[in-house]
Order: C-alpha cells, then sequence, then structure tokens
C-alpha cells in the first residue's frame, strides 16, 4: 500500500487548486498551479512505482523493474509546465507594466 | 496515392518552428503550408470515405502500445473544416512571423487532436495548441488583450491539469492509453474510477470547449483578442475539443454519462444565449452566443447513443458555427457592414447562425430537433426553440445596428468567402444524402 504518495498527490493538488481559487495575487496563483502540476506528475510516478523496482533499462538482470510509460509522460508533462509557466511569466512581466501592480482588478472577475 | 495523416501535423509543426528562419517571406510561406494542409485533408477525406475507418501505427510500434492515429469520416471532415477555415483567415493577418508562427502551431495542434487515437497525445495536441492561443490571444500587446490571455491561461493550466489526472487514473486501472483500447476494455473498470477519470477529463476538456461552469474566460479572451485570432480560437481549439469530448463520451459510452453531457449542454447553451441577449459590446456578444452553439453541439453529440441523427446535427451546426461565427468575429474590427462584401458576409452569417433555410445552420438544428422528436424529450426541443428565439432577437439588433455603419471592415472578402463554405455546405444536396450514410459510419 503506497498511501503517503497518494496523499501528497490529493495534497497538493487541493493546495494548489485552493491557491488558485482564493488568491488574488497572479504571481502566486501560477505558483499554486505549478504545484498542481507537480502533484499530477507525482501522481503518475507513483502509478508506475513498483516497490524495489530498477530502472527500466535493459542490462541482463532485468528482472523487476519500473513501468517506464508514466516516466515517459511525466517527461512530456514537465516540459509542457516549463513552457506555460515561461509564457505565464512573460505575461505577468507585460501585465505588471501595464498595471504597476500583480492583483488583478475587480473588473476580471470570473 | 499514399497519404499519411501524420503529415498534416508534422508538416505545419515543422514549418512553425522554421518561421523565425524566413522572417522575410514567412507569410507566404505559411499561406502555402496551410493550403497544403487543406489539399492534404481533403485526400484524407477522399480516402477514408473510399476505404472506412484509417489506422496509422507512428514509428514502427504496434498499438497498443505505440501511439497511433484514428480517422474516421468525422475526423476527417473536422480537419479539412479546421485546415480550410485556417487557410482562409489566415489572409486577413497583418502581423509579423511570430504570428504565423504561432498560428501554424494552433493549426496543427487542433489537426492533432481530431485525428488522435492516444488519450495522451490528445493532452499533448491539447496543450500545443492552448499554449499557442494564450500567445495569439497576448499578442495584442494592450491591456485587455493581456488580462485576457492570462485569464485564459489560468484556467487553460487548472483544466490541463485535471486532464491529466483523469488520463492517469484510467491509466492506472487499464494500462492503456490507447482510446480503442481503452473504449473496448472500460467496462473492467470499477465504475468509481470510471466516473472519477470521465469527470476529470470532462472538466479539463470543458475549459476548451467552452462548457458552462468553465468558460469565464471566454468573453474576455475574444474581447481582448485581435479580430482575427478571436475567429481562430471560435473554428480551432473549441471545435477541435468538443470532438474530443464526443470521442470521449463514445469511450465511456454510459447513458448516465450521456444524459450529464445533455445537461449540461443545455446549461451551456441557456447561459449563452441569454448573457449574449443582454450584451452592449458586439465581441462580447458574439463570444457568449458561441458559448450557447457549443451548448447546441453538446447536446447533439449527447443524443449520439439514442439516434442517427445526432452525428449530422452536431456537423452541420459545427459547420455553419465554425464558418458564420469566425467570419462575424473577423468582421467585428470595425462597427459596421460598409460595403457589399461584408454585408453579405454578415447578412447570410446571421441567417445561418438562426438557423434559416437553406443554410448549413438550417439543417444542424433541423437534424437535431428530428432526433430530439425521435427520443420525444419535448424539453429539449422547447429550450432548443427558445433558445433559437433569443438568439434572433439578439442577432437582429447587431444586424440593425451593423448595416446602419458606413465604416467597413478590413477582412470582408475573406468573410464572405468563408460564409461561402457555409452556404455551400447547406446546398449541396449530395451532401444530405451523405451526411446520413457518411456521418454514421
Amino acid at each position: 500500500m503506497m498511501w503517503p504518495e497518494y496523499v501528497t498527490v490529493a495534497a497538493l493538488i487541493s493546495i494548489g487548486l485552493y491557491g488558485v481559487m482564493a488568491k488574488k495575487n497572479l504571481m502566486k496563483i501560477f505558483i499554486a498551479i505549478s504545484l498542481m502540476e507537480t502533484g499530477v506528475n507525482l501522481l503518475l510516478i507513483t502509478i508506475g512505482y513498483i516497490p524495489e523496482g530498477t530502472a527500466p533499462i535493459e542490462n541482463g538482470n532485468f528482472v523487476k523493474y519500473v513501468d517506464p510509460l508514466p516516466q515517459a509522460l511525466v517527461l512530456t508533462a514537465i516540459v509542457i509546465g516549463l513552457s506555460v509557466t515561461a509564457l505565464a511569466l512573460t505575461l505577468l512581466i507585460r501585465y505588471h507594466s501595464k498595471t504597476g501592480t500583480l492583483e488583478y482588478r475587480r473588473g476580471m472577475k470570473w | 496515392m499514399v497519404m499519411h495523416p501524420v503529415l498534416m501535423i508534422a508538416i505545419p509543426l515543422l514549418s512553425a518552428f522554421i518561421m523565425p528562419l524566413i522572417k522575410k517571406a514567412h507569410r507566404y510561406f505559411a499561406f502555402s503550408i496551410l493550403l497544403l494542409n487543406t489539399a492534404l485533408s481533403i485526400l484524407l477525406f477522399a480516402k477514408v470515405y473510399n476505404e472506412g475507418a484509417l489506422y496509422e501505427t507512428i514509428a514502427g510500434f504496434s498499438p497498443p502500445v505505440g501511439i497511433y492515429l484514428a480517422v474516421d469520416n468525422l475526423s476527417a471532415l473536422l480537419a479539412f473544416l479546421i485546415n480550410i477555415f485556417a487557410t482562409i483567415n489566415f489572409l486577413t493577418s497583418r502581423q509579423d512571423f511570430r504570428f504565423s508562427m504561432l498560428y501554424l502551431l494552433g493549426v496543427a495542434g487542433a489537426t492533432g487532436i481530431v485525428l488522435t487515437g492516444d488519450i495522451f497525445n490528445m493532452f499533448v495536441f491539447f496543450e500545443i495548441t492552448a499554449v499557442a492561443s494564450y500567445a495569439l490571444v497576448a499578442s495584442k500587446k494592450d491591456r485587455k488583450a493581456t488580462e485576457g490571455a492570462i485569464k485564459y491561461m489560468i484556467l487553460g493550466s487548472v483544466g490541463s491539469v485535471f486532464m491529466l489526472v483523469g488520463i492517469a487514473i484510467i491509466y492506472s486501472q487499464l494500462k492503456s492509453l490507447n482510446l480503442y483500447d481503452i473504449a473496448a476494455r472500460i467496462s473492467s473498470m470499477d465504475p468509481k474510477m470510471m466516473w472519477l477519470s470521465f469527470s476529470f477529463l470532462l472538466t479539463g476538456i470543458g475549459v476548451e470547449a467552452e462548457l458552462f461552469p468553465l468558460n469565464g474566460w471566454v468573453p474576455d479572451a475574444y474581447e481582448g483578442a485581435e479580430s482575427n485570432i478571436s475567429s481562430f480560437l471560435s473554428f480551432g481549439p473549441s471545435k477541435a475539443s468538443i470532438y474530443a469530448i464526443a470521442r470521449l463520451l463514445i469511450i465511456f459510452s454510459m447513458s448516465r454519462t450521456y444524459e450529464l453531457a445533455l445537461y449540461l449542454g443545455i446549461v451551456t447553451l441557456l447561459v449563452g444565449e441569454l448573457a449574449a441577449f443582454t450584451q452592449k459590446n458586439t465581441k462580447r456578444m458574439l463570444a457568449y452566443s458561441s458559448i450557447g452553439q457549443m451548448g447546441l453541439i453538446l447536446i447533439a453529440f449527447s443524443l449520439m447513443d439514442k439516434t442517427s441523427y445526432a452525428i449530422p446535427a452536431a456537423f452541420f451546426i459545427i459547420v455553419s458555427h465554425a464558418s458564420a461565427k469566425s467570419a462575424l468575429f473577423l468582421l467585428s474590427d470595425k462597427d459596421g457592414f460598409g460595403d457589399m462584401s461584408s454585408k453579405y458576409a454578415g447578412l447570410a452569417g446571421v441567417l445561418s447562425l438562426i438557423g434559416m433555410p437553406p443554410l448549413a445552420g438550417f439543417w444542424g438544428k433541423w437534424y437535431l430537433l428530428m432526433g430530439v422528436a425521435d427520443e420525444k424529450i419535448w424539453a429539449v426541443a422547447a429550450i432548443i426553440i427558445f433558445s433559437a428565439v433569443i438568439e434572433a432577437i439578439y442577432f437582429a439588433r447587431y444586424l440593425y445596428k451593423n448595416m446602419e455603419g458606413k465604416e467597413s471592415s478590413r477582412n470582408s472578402i475573406p468573410a464572405a468567402v468563408m460564409v461561402s463554405i457555409s452556404i455551400v455546405m447547406g446546398i449541396l444536396p449530395i451532401l444530405y444524402n451523405m451526411a446520413g450514410g457518411v456521418l454514421n459510419a
């Protein structure tokens, strides 16, 4: 049973979701989104993990190894997350130069 | 003729990254790539129509391990629509090479979403389209566009996290990412897990597909963006993602999930149309009206398991909305239809959207009402007719306001061409006979 991992996943995603919904500062919102992404990546890794499994590299003593597919997915997801964060920070710089603040104004409500 | 659907994704993706190297000729190059893609999509449709659904494996790994593309008639037609509207819409661009680059990325992603047969691949294409769209919305450098893009980005990123959680749950249960493999073995999944993953995936895709509680970004992003980019958003990402939801419904295919989609569609339709009715700003009105139409498409898809009218209905609403709404967005950079071609595009577009025969929008609503009548769910029929009436009222106001305007949009001729496609698709009598047979295959 790997419950600590799943609890961590749930905690990361919930903290991130709370941050997105409750924070006013856009920088904090994007930090919260990064937290959620980390949570999902951990979830994927946990799904593919086998206790005492080795890295899925074929080298002769190839008995018990972790599922390689989720690792490939996480690699992709990390790259996507990175690009989204980079674009977000660029937009935040522009937002700051237009408005002088990183808080979103009231007109921007959902 | 050897036709690989993967070319339709790979060519624009590759040429997007060549764009910075050929700054001078970027517009001609991007336009020829889009034309080539449209030609390929026609060949693809011809092939799928003659030989039946097509499965192409990539990089030599056979499914269910390898990534593969699955193309049926509906997805080939949608790929064609996305590419031809992208080509026409590109004629209106006056931006620099960065626009061409992002635009090609967006088109490649949207085409990928409709052609892919792998759920994680679908996620990646979603992200490609979404990141390109965020940047496109923000490419107009004023405050409104920046705010719209940030809002779109926050919701879009949260949506993509949800989608990935849904994929992770499916993978943990079935150890498979292949859509057909998942569809075949879905019943062996624990029902609780099935609902969990379905809800996560629906929430994730629903952000892009403008479904009701998740569409807060729609009016701001559409209003803030340049008019040709709002037009791109309304035929590209949103159409591709509503099709992704249709595929999701087919995979899970439980009567309860269809029911959920039906209710979501009804709420989205009503909220969108009523909000559009109260709007003063033209672009916001068009954006809310888009939400309403997406609801209508979702209603059509949610009847897929019951009636054979559902898919033609969804298809014709998609055609009508993709062409007419995109054209109206193109015209929305100026208040007024000054010249003949914008008068024609505006009038025909509005008529198609409110469902006047013999335009594509009429056939969409006609098939939808036939399907609803078959099922004898009269409440839904009443809601559809009610929303059509509201639509007619606010579009009449819109036409009245714009017909008086003396200025005319610079985009009027591409807009007229777009609307003409909707008219041709509505009038071609072959298509009526085809619609039933082709789209249900």
